[in-house]
């Protein structure tokens, strides 16, 4: 089991300020999974992806990446933008575009490889590349909106440009922050029918609220409470945990729920 | 948007048209004023620093309050060229006033012809990349890069200004002729048509050069930066090698503008250098239309031209309120400049579709 | 030794007259974070302002209480640019919230107008104040010598820091002004005025600038660029001590004063003024927030 881990976080503590966001924080992700980080609000949840892709310098631990190919890397300490070239991805929660630029130039950017000045300089996108990212927009239903600006797409939409943006780049870990955020009930069973899919590629960590979508397609679901591991296991042990039903979904996980 | 960027040319190309066509109209009798075409070989050196600036502000998104300094470097390693020309070779009289006997090292390099080209544009650039590397690399930005350019400015000034038997302190090199000898008067009308145009090549090539460069992927980055310097770095881009280097592009346009500003003015002096005129080459960016390049040539032009007709009589002072006005007006309502105002703002009270009237997003 | 402690008064008050024009900047900079480059023009207009009612003074007052002008002047100074910082933030400033660069942008515009105004009104020629009888002379201790003058500058720094510190921290208004700066909307729920407060915060920032114009106009000659001297050592002083935190302020402008009279032992004022700013630039690489905040969420974005 522990052979096909492709994240492994290791007693990460963060503190802000005196606050403690996360506690000592062990969790291992396994490859091909798709894995929820589900908690109240607070509970340390987008922190946690922020230490990962390095946006956070955690106050001790670190996170370890595991590469398809073989070798460990260590992610903390690492610059952000060569995680993402390492293959983690991640869509943040306010839906973050290129506004000035049209979806097809948002794409464009999001491609693996040429990211060096010069390289971009002298780049031309092939044919193979066009193809591929024709093929994301149109499972994302964008394809018609190719030469739009980005700034004018419908929230939802920008969303979903996000989460094509990730794709493109073929990511080995992909991390998508409240991805179901302002998209309605057939949007989210989509969104979590793309995911289903594309776990076959590479592994999923969503941080997510709405529980039906959990249920949809979760393999694997941690829940944090008050930056600590409250419980990990399969979404129906974590359902069934008592102690997670009376913090977070007894509480406020049905109003979340019918988001 | 593909007509709108033919547009943006044609009209670039009707202005160089229109400038190559004025050393004609002077022979032929038809302007009368040399001076006239000199300060308009000034107004190209303009028009080159705004392009500059356009790119790492209205493209990038960083605006440095202290495009002056290389401005000034490269006006200076100019004149240090041309002063020993003059000269020929000997110590300058500031140098004996402050009491050398022969020339500094640093001037002597610039008593060769190409090794000064190449320091014109070495030496800001070199600059540019070292102070650029370490503030972007440390990922100061916004509001604090400027304030911190605007320093560098203000300490460079003082520094010139301290340094007197080296640079003229106050002063600064005067007394100095153009690269092909004296061009002021009726006599030199062929030298000055002559160094026009080769500053109007220089123009037309710096504008088509920037011009690709914004269409390529690396264009598509710099306005990505712009709008999200985060989720730019979060794509995989080390955004930091990026701004430094549009910063140094932008660095080495200044100097070139610099060098040939210096060949028409006759004198360089620490004025160049200060704050508030780095702040008045943003004034022309600003006006013109930022994000666009032939916006920064007609804000280049057009204040310019203002300045030159108002600075004499009795308009001086009213000018100078205009102008102030004119600059907050613009960034209060008018983002896009006057290019955005022609180009986005007067469509859409046609259309009558208020949704479109934003010319620029944040 | 005494030439120690006249360089230490020299740094002191050098800091002083450095904190003095930083404090209107430290409140509307580091609080409404609006760069309002024509803070130095508010500075010149005050040092203007002591100007014109010495000259009334002169003119129609007898000559017994002509030194009573200066203390006129303060609260003239003060008032005459609080009234226009208020002008200016209905018209101007209002519109740029939230936009830094392009507040910085537009009271540029701003302060263009301003110094053809004073040029126009004043001519080209810089004027003189008559420091007053009062702060004329000074105290000698031993082989040291304290002008009046700068003590009584180093005196109303101390005065405006504490009012600042009473305003912003034990008054009602101060509450106000410091939740409308945290979180406007949240404020404005609460059923506070947040037009008002933007209105009286800027206007008593631009009132500190005009007090600050009082005292330089005490150590030379004004002229319509006086303000443009100051104001690249005050923002810096802001900058250095970590935008937001008046102690902050305080400090920087204490290291700029001091290091700058320091550095001009060993060699000339300007190129000591580019050392220092050389230096400063460089501090500020390592810690580009300044050198007095904490790490916090909040400054992530």
């Amino acid at each position: 089991m522990s052979d096909n881990k492709v994240l492994k976080i290791k007693d990460i503590t963060v503190e802000f300020d005196g606050f403690c966001a996360l506690n000592k924080v062990n969790v291992n992700v396994e490859r091909n999974t798709i894995h929820f980080f589900i908690g109240p609000n607070g509970a340390g949840k987008t922190t946690l992806l922020d230490i990962i892709c390095a946006k956070t310098k955690p106050t001790s631990g670190a996170c370890f990446f595991f590469r398809k190919t073989g070798g460990e890397v260590k992610l903390t300490g690492m610059r952000e933008y060569k995680i993402v070239g390492e293959g983690i991805g991640r869509k943040f929660q306010v839906p973050s575009v290129f506004v000035n630029l049209t979806v097809m130039e948002n794409m464009m950017l999001s491609l693996k490889g040429n990211k060096g000045v010069l390289e971009s300089i002298l780049y031309r996108m092939t044919a193979e590349e066009e193809k591929s990212i024709n093929k994301i927009l149109e499972t994302v239903d964008l394809l018609d909106q190719k030469n739009e600006k980005a700034g004018s797409l419908a929230h939802g939409q920008k969303q979903w440009l996000e989460i094509a943006m990730q794709l493109v780049q073929k990511p080995e870990i992909i991390m998508l922050d409240e991805p179901a955020a302002g998209m309605g009930k057939p949007e989210t069973f989509k969104t979590g029918e793309i995911l289903k899919k594309i776990k076959r590629d590479c592994t999923v960590i969503v941080v997510e609220h709405d529980m039906d979508f959990v249920k949809q397609i979760a393999d694997r679901v941690t829940v944090l409470h008050e930056g600590k591991v409250l419980v990990e296991g399969s979404c129906l042990e974590v359902l069934a945990d008592e102690t997670v039903q009376a913090v977070y979904l007894g509480r406020g996980g049905e109003r979340n729920a019918e988001n | 948007m593909k007509l709108k960027k033919q547009g943006y040319n044609l009209c670039f190309s009707a202005i160089v048209l229109v400038l190559a066509a004025m050393p004609l109209l002077l022979r032929a009798g038809v302007i009368t004023s040399t001076s006239f075409i000199l300060f308009l070989g000034k107004c190209i050196a303009f028009s080159i620093v705004a392009i500059g600036l356009d790119l790492i502000w209205g493209y990038t998104g960083i605006l440095s309050l202290g495009h002056g300094l290389y401005f000034a470097l490269g006006g200076y390693a100019m004149a240090m060229y041309l002063k020993l020309q003059a000269t020929g070779g000997k110590i300058t009289s500031f140098m004996q006033t402050g009491g050398m006997t022969e020339l500094p090292a640093i001037w002597k390099p610039f008593l060769s012809a190409p090794v000064s080209l190449f320091l014109i544009i070495a030496v800001p650039g070199a600059l540019a990349g070292v102070i650029g590397y370490f503030i972007f690399k440390n990922r100061v930005k916004g509001v604090y890069f400027s304030i911190i350019s605007q320093a560098l400015t203000w300490a460079a000034y003082s520094l010139f200004t301290g340094l007197q038997s080296y640079t003229g302190g106050n002063v600064g090199i005067t007394e100095i002729t153009s690269v092909l000898g004296s061009i002021k008067g009726a006599a030199n009308m062929g030298k000055m048509s002559v160094l026009f145009y080769i500053s109007l090549t220089i123009l037309v090539i710096i504008y088509s050069l920037s011009y690709a460069l914004i269409n390529t992927k690396f264009g598509k980055l710099l306005i990505a930066i712009r709008d999200g310097e985060n989720r730019t770095y979060f794509s995989g881009y080390c955004v930091s090698r990026y701004k430094n280097f549009i910063y140094i592009l932008s660095a080495v346009f200044a100097a070139v503008a610099g060098a040939l500003f210096v060949n028409f003015n006759g004198s360089i002096t620490p004025a160049q250098m200060t704050i508030s005129y780095s702040i008045t080459m943003v004034i022309w960016v600003a006006v013109g239309g930022r994000g666009t390049l032939i916006g920064a040539v007609i804000g280049a032009f057009l204040i310019n031209l203002c300045d030159y007709h108002f600075s004499s009589g009795e308009m001086v002072e009213i000018w100078q309120y205009i102008l102030g006005a004119i600059f907050v007006v613009t960034i209060l309502f008018f983002k896009g400049g006057l290019v955005g105002i022609v180009c986005d703002q007067i469509p859409s009270l046609w259309k009558k579709n208020p949704e479109s009237g934003v010319v620029v997003n944040e | 030794m005494a030439q120690f402690i006249n360089t230490a008064f020299n740094a002191l008050s050098l800091s002083s007259i450095i904190l003095l024009t930083s404090l209107g900047l430290a409140i509307t900079f580091g609080l409404m974070r609006v760069i309002n480059m024509s803070h130095g023009e508010f500075l010149m207009i005050g040092a203007y302002m002591t100007y014109v009612v010495q000259e009334i003074f002169v003119k129609f007052f007898p000559e017994s209480i002509f030194s009573l002008y200066y203390f006129v002047a303060l609260i003239a100074a003060f008032g005459v640019t609080f009234i226009l910082g208020a002008v200016m933030e209905k018209f101007v400033i209002s519109r740029l919230y939230g936009r830094e660069i392009d507040s910085l942008l537009a009271t540029w515009g701003i302060s263009i107008i301003l110094q053809q105004a004073a040029r126009t009104i004043f001519g080209m020629q810089g004027v003189n104040v008559q420091v007053p009888a009062v702060l004329n002379g000074g105290i000698t201790i031993g082989k040291c010598t304290f002008s009046y003058n700068r003590l009584f500058i180093l005196m109303l720094v101390v005065f405006c820091m504490v009012l600042v510190w009473y305003i912003m921290y034990r008054s009602n208004f101060g509450k106000q002004m410091r939740a409308v700066m945290q979180n406007r909307a949240m404020a404005q729920c609460m059923g506070i005025n947040s037009r008002k407060v933007d209105m009286i915060t800027f206007a008593f920032g631009s009132g500190l600038a005009g007090l600050a114009g009082c005292s330089v106009a005490l150590l030379g000659s004004i002229d319509s660029t006086v303000g443009q001297s100051y104001i690249v050592n005050s923002f810096i002083a802001v900058v250095l001590g970590g935008v937001g935190r008046l102690a902050g302020t305080v400090f920087g402008s204490g290291i700029i004063g001091f290091s700058s009279i320091g550095i001009e032992n060993y060699t000339s004022a300007s190129i000591a003024k580019a050392v220092v700013l050389l230096i400063i630039i460089i501090v500020l690489q390592f810690r580009p927030q300044g050198l007095f905040t904490m790490k916090s969420r909040s400054l992530d974005e």
